[in-house]
C-alpha cells in the first residue's frame, strides 16, 4: 500500500517535471514515466490539454462550394471526356490542397522555378478573374510592385504550383476585375507581407462592395456600356448621368435576356456534380 | 496576336444569321412564332422554320410552368406580339403538351417556292392541330384474305359475349 502510494508520488513528481520542462513528445513522457515508477506498470497519463469537439458544427453547415472549374461548358462533347477529367482534377486536388476562393480575394501562390535561388517563387495578388473549365482552369493574380502592375495567371492544377493560401476570403460585386487595369493604383496594391485574415468555413462569405475609382479615359476596354454590367466602378466621378444613360441606351440588347438560346441552366448538373466530387474526395 | 478571328470563326455557334441583325433575327422569329401559335401549322423557308421549331418548344416548356409563374407570363408577353395569343397558349397549348416531356413540333419539307429564288420551304406545326394529318396515314386494305377471317373471328367473339351477357340477366331474373 505505501509503495503504490510512494510510487504514484514519484509518478506524479515526474509528471509535474515533465510538464514544467514542457516535453510535447508523449512517448517521451511515457518512458521518463516508466524510468521513475519502478514496479507498477505505466498508469494511463490524461492528455494535459484539453481536446475541444465541437459538436454544433457538423459537415453539413459548412458552406456548399463547388469550384467553377467542375462545371462542364455547354457544347457537343462527350460528358464522359468531362468525367475523365473530373477525376483527374480530384486526384490532384488530393495532392494539393486548392481552398475555396472567390474572385476579388486575395491570394498567396507558391510555384517551383528553376532559376530563383530557393527554387521556390511567392506571388501574392487580387485575383481578377476565374477561366477556363477542367484540368487547364486558370486563375489571374495582379498587385503592384514598386509602381509597376503585374498580373500574373496561374494554372489551378499545374504540377509546377506548391501551395495556394487564401489570406483574405471575400467576393466582390463583379464576377471579373479587369476594370482594375484602368483603376487607380491604391486598389490593386496588395501588401507582400501581408498575414492571413482568419475566415470561419460556415456562413456567408462577405461581399466587399466597395466601387472603385478609375483613371481619366480612355480605358482598355468600354467598361461602362452594359455588356460587361459592371456594379464596381464608381461611374458618377467619370462621367455624367446624361453620358451614362446615353451609352447604357444605345448599347443595350433588351432581347437578350428573352432569347433562349443564350440560356444555361447548371443547377441540377451542380448538384449531381457536387455530390461526385464530394464522395470522390471523401474516398 | 490574336491569331483566330471570332467574327469570321463560327465553330459551335447555334444560331443561324438571319435578317439585318440580331435583333432584327429575334424579331422575325417572334412574328412567326405568333403566326405558329395562332394558325397551329404555318409555311416558311426552310432555315427560318429549323429557328422557330426551338424557340416554339422552349415557349410550349415556359408555358408548362404556369399562368401564375412571372418568368414564364414575361416570356410569353414578349415572344407573343398579338396579347390575345397569350390565354391560348397558357390555356390550350400548355395542358395539350402535358404528358410530353419533348418534341411538341414536327416540320416537314415542301416543294421549293415558286419564285425566281426557288427557295426551301417547310411546314411546321404543333402536334395536336385539328388539321389533317401532313403525312397521310397508311390504312390497311379491308378486302385482303386475312383482314376478312380476322374481321369473321372479330364479329364471332363479339356474338358469343353478347350471348353470355343475355344468358346472365335471364339467369339471374
Amino acid at each position: 500500500m505505501a509503495a503504490c502510494t510512494r510510487g504514484l508520488k514519484n509518478l506524479l513528481t515526474s509528471i509535474k517535471f515533465c510538464r514544467t520542462l514542457q516535453f510535447q513528445d508523449e512517448r517521451f513522457l511515457c518512458t521518463s514515466a516508466l524510468r521513475f515508477a519502478n514496479n507498477e506498470p505505466p498508469k494511463f497519463v490524461p492528455p494535459s490539454k484539453p481536446v475541444i469537439i465541437n459538436k454544433t458544427q457538423t459537415t453539413a453547415s459548412t458552406r456548399r462550394f463547388l469550384s467553377p472549374e467542375f462545371i462542364p461548358p455547354r457544347g457537343r462533347t462527350d460528358p464522359f471526356k468531362y468525367f475523365m477529367e473530373r477525376r483527374d482534377m480530384v486526384r490532384r486536388r488530393k495532392a494539393l490542397n486548392i481552398p475555396e476562393f472567390y474572385v476579388g480575394s486575395i491570394l498567396a501562390v507558391t510555384m517551383a522555378d528553376a532559376n530563383a535561388s530557393g527554387k521556390t517563387n511567392r506571388f501574392v495578388g487580387i485575383c481578377i478573374q476565374r477561366g477556363g473549365r477542367g484540368l487547364g482552369a486558370t486563375f489571374v493574380l495582379r498587385n503592384i510592385l514598386n509602381g509597376q502592375g503585374v498580373e500574373i495567371c496561374y494554372e489551378l492544377y499545374s504540377p509546377r504550383i506548391q501551395t495556394i493560401e487564401v489570406l483574405k476570403l471575400e467576393k466582390r460585386l463583379d464576377s471579373n476585375l479587369m476594370y482594375l487595369r484602368d483603376a487607380l493604383p491604391e486598389y490593386s496594391t496588395v501588401d507582400p507581407e501581408m498575414k492571413p485574415v482568419p475566415f470561419s468555413p460556415t456562413g456567408e462569405v462577405p461581399v466587399n462592395k466597395l466601387k472603385v475609382k478609375m483613371c481619366p479615359k480612355p480605358w482598355s476596354k468600354h467598361w461602362e456600356r452594359p455588356q460587361f454590367a459592371i456594379q464596381g466602378i464608381r461611374f458618377d466621378l467619370c462621367m455624367t448621368p446624361k453620358q451614362m444613360e446615353f451609352v447604357q441606351k444605345k448599347y443595350a440588347k433588351p432581347w437578350e435576356e428573352y432569347d433562349m438560346l443564350k440560356e444555361y441552366d447548371t443547377s441540377k448538373l451542380e448538384e449531381q456534380i457536387f455530390a461526385e466530387v464530394q464522395q470522390e474526395m471523401n474516398k | 496576336m490574336r491569331l483566330t478571328l471570332q467574327t469570321l470563326i463560327s465553330h459551335g455557334r447555334v444560331a443561324r444569321r438571319m435578317g439585318l441583325g440580331p435583333e432584327s433575327r429575334i424579331n422575325m422569329l417572334r412574328n412567326i412564332l405568333t403566326g405558329l401559335v395562332r394558325h397551329e401549322r404555318i409555311e416558311t423557308t426552310l432555315a427560318r422554320a429549323d429557328e422557330v421549331r426551338f424557340y416554339a418548344e422552349k415557349l410550349i416548356d415556359y408555358a408548362k410552368k404556369g399562368d401564375t409563374d412571372e418568368k414564364a407570363m414575361k416570356m410569353a408577353s414578349f415572344w407573343l406580339t398579338e396579347k390575345d395569343l397569350v390565354p391560348k397558349l397558357f390555356k390550350v397549348l400548355a395542358p395539350r403538351f402535358e404528358k410530353h416531356s419533348q418534341g411538341f413540333t414536327r416540320m416537314a419539307r415542301l416543294p421549293n417556292r415558286e419564285n425566281l429564288d426557288r427557295a426551301k420551304m417547310a411546314v411546321l406545326e404543333y402536334k395536336g392541330n385539328p388539321f389533317p394529318p401532313l403525312y397521310p396515314v397508311k390504312k390497311e386494305n379491308e378486302l385482303t384474305l386475312i383482314n376478312q377471317l380476322l374481321k369473321g373471328y372479330r364479329e364471332e367473339k363479339t356474338q358469343e359475349l353478347y350471348m353470355k351477357c343475355t344468358e346472365n340477366v335471364t339467369v339471374n331474373n
